[in-house]
């Protein structure tokens, strides 16, 4: 039987327009349960925190029909010195309920709240990077158990980008997720675009990166474009992927056993500039992509 | 201490002032944080780092689209007051709000208390300001989807 990872889109707003143009060019979306409720906080009122918009999930409930579908959150902060913020866990449990079920659910190796405040996050995407340490791996390890537990479903991390690298690291990033892997904790969402901005940002070198990565651990590819600013290039999910990263992805991902899905992001205020036609030829060349990615289960690639 | 770790690198990233202070006497981390040797190394070093600025950019692009979003005629009227108030709202309240329209309320009602104690700014600021807050306040409402709790 041959397997062959799916390709995707991480849902916005635009994308039911993409969807009705190129239907059977998207096989699988990813979903931010944080973008489809409005979180009121822990003092809301009426004592319910969480009030979801319920035509944006009738929406997605019926474009995810025939399709894989996935959660993808920001809001949990898995590495934040904090307790697991167990209404939220329960809010997104109850999404993926809503939705009939995440085939997986992913978080961001990320921090993005602190005890006394926090790094919003948006489009330019910034969250702060991590200590990995013994101390983080128990902190993460710990919170990945409880959110299996909860949501019923596989968990991934995605690497993350940043502009301030931390120094003197015990380990690395990829040797943090091969052991959590190893550990049965979760698998990765490998964004390879972030290797692109960290590495245009003073950060690892993206070969060196890949080379330390197990690349079983891979389970989804997150593809994205962005833009220079001021010196300094963003995560803007503001224009198609790059060739470097392009040529990272033919690099490595055949060699990703168990790859499932290759989704691409895009912000949704650069709909237009990225056009259907653009967009379009974008999930044609990801099919290409994920062809080269077939394999024969059992190991051997299909061509 | 990891907590401390991380809200000083939270704070450093939300304040560009503190990063010069900290660059210009190291001393200034260990008087604020509980922090080990090599935690305060770290941070030091990432003050330091040239992406820090970009970093502190980013913060405050995010912080502001909210109140992008949803207050922009007051904004674009508070012109070059809109800096210096920002930062001492951003000053007053640290920690964003994840629903975009209370964070929007809060500053309106933030500023409209500044003004009234006395805060000088150009003379169409008020009605607009007032204008903007009645549409954010409508919106609240209407973002209140489920039915409340018994």
């Amino acid at each position: 039987m041959t397997h062959r990872p799916r390709v995707g889109l991480l849902y916005n707003p635009t994308t039911p327009e993409l969807l009705e143009h190129a239907p059977t060019l998207v096989e699988h979306l990813s979903v931010m349960p944080d973008r489809l409720w409005f979180d009121f906080g822990q003092d809301a009122m009426h004592g319910r925190r969480f009030h979801r918009v319920h035509d944006a999930i009738d929406r997605v409930a019926g474009d995810a029909a025939g399709r894989t579908l996935a959660g993808h959150g920001l809001g949990l902060s898995l590495p934040s010195a904090m307790l697991l913020d167990e209404a939220m866990v329960a809010a997104v449990a109850a999404m993926s309920r809503d939705l009939g079920g995440f085939a997986w659910y992913s978080e961001h190796l990320n921090l993005f709240i602190t005890p006394k405040g926090g790094v919003p996050n948006s489009q330019a995407g910034l969250g702060l990077p991590v200590i990995y340490d013994e101390e983080a791996f128990t902190l993460i390890a710990d919170k990945l158990r409880a959110l299996a537990r909860s949501l019923g479903c596989r968990v991934l991390l995605e690497n993350g980008s940043f502009f301030t690298p931390v120094p003197d690291l015990d380990i690395s990033e990829p040797e943090f997720l091969n052991r959590l892997h190893r550990e049965g904790l979760s698998g990765t969402l490998l964004d390879l675009h972030n290797l692109l901005v960290n590495a245009r940002n003073g950060g690892a070198d993206p070969v060196a990166y890949l080379e330390s990565l197990d690349l079983n651990t891979v389970e989804e590819v997150h593809l994205a474009g962005g833009d220079d600013d001021e010196g300094f290039y963003m995560d803007s999910h503001s224009s198609l992927t790059p060739g470097v990263v392009w040529e990272l992805a033919y690099a490595y991902l055949p060699r990703c056993q168990n790859l499932r899905a290759i989704t691409f992001e895009y912000q949704e205020s650069y709909f237009e500039d990225l056009g259907l036609p653009g967009l379009t030829a974008e999930l044609e060349r990801m099919h290409a992509l994920a062809e080269a990615c077939s394999r024969v289960e059992g190991g051997a690639h299909a061509s | 201490m990891l907590a401390d770790f991380q809200q000083a690198l939270a704070d450093l990233t939300a304040s560009p002032e503190l990063c010069i202070a900290v660059r210009a006497d190291a001393s200034l981390l260990s008087s604020r944080y509980v922090l080990s040797e090599r935690e305060a190394r770290r941070l030091l070093e990432i003050a330091r780092h040239p992406g820090m600025a970009c970093a502190c950019t980013v913060y405050r692009m995010n912080r502001l689209a909210p109140l992008a979003m949803n207050l922009r005629d007051t904004l674009r009227a508070l012109g070059s007051a809109l800096r210096p108030l920002i930062s001492d709202y951003w000053r007053d309240h640290p920690q964003g709000h994840a629903h975009f329209f209370i964070e929007s309320n809060r500053f309106c009602r933030w500023l409209r208390l500044r003004i009234e104690e006395g805060e000088i700014v150009p003379p169409d600021v008020l009605p607009l300001l007032e204008r903007d807050a009645a549409a954010v306040r409508a919106a609240i409402a209407a973002s209140c989807t489920e039915t409340p709790l018994e």
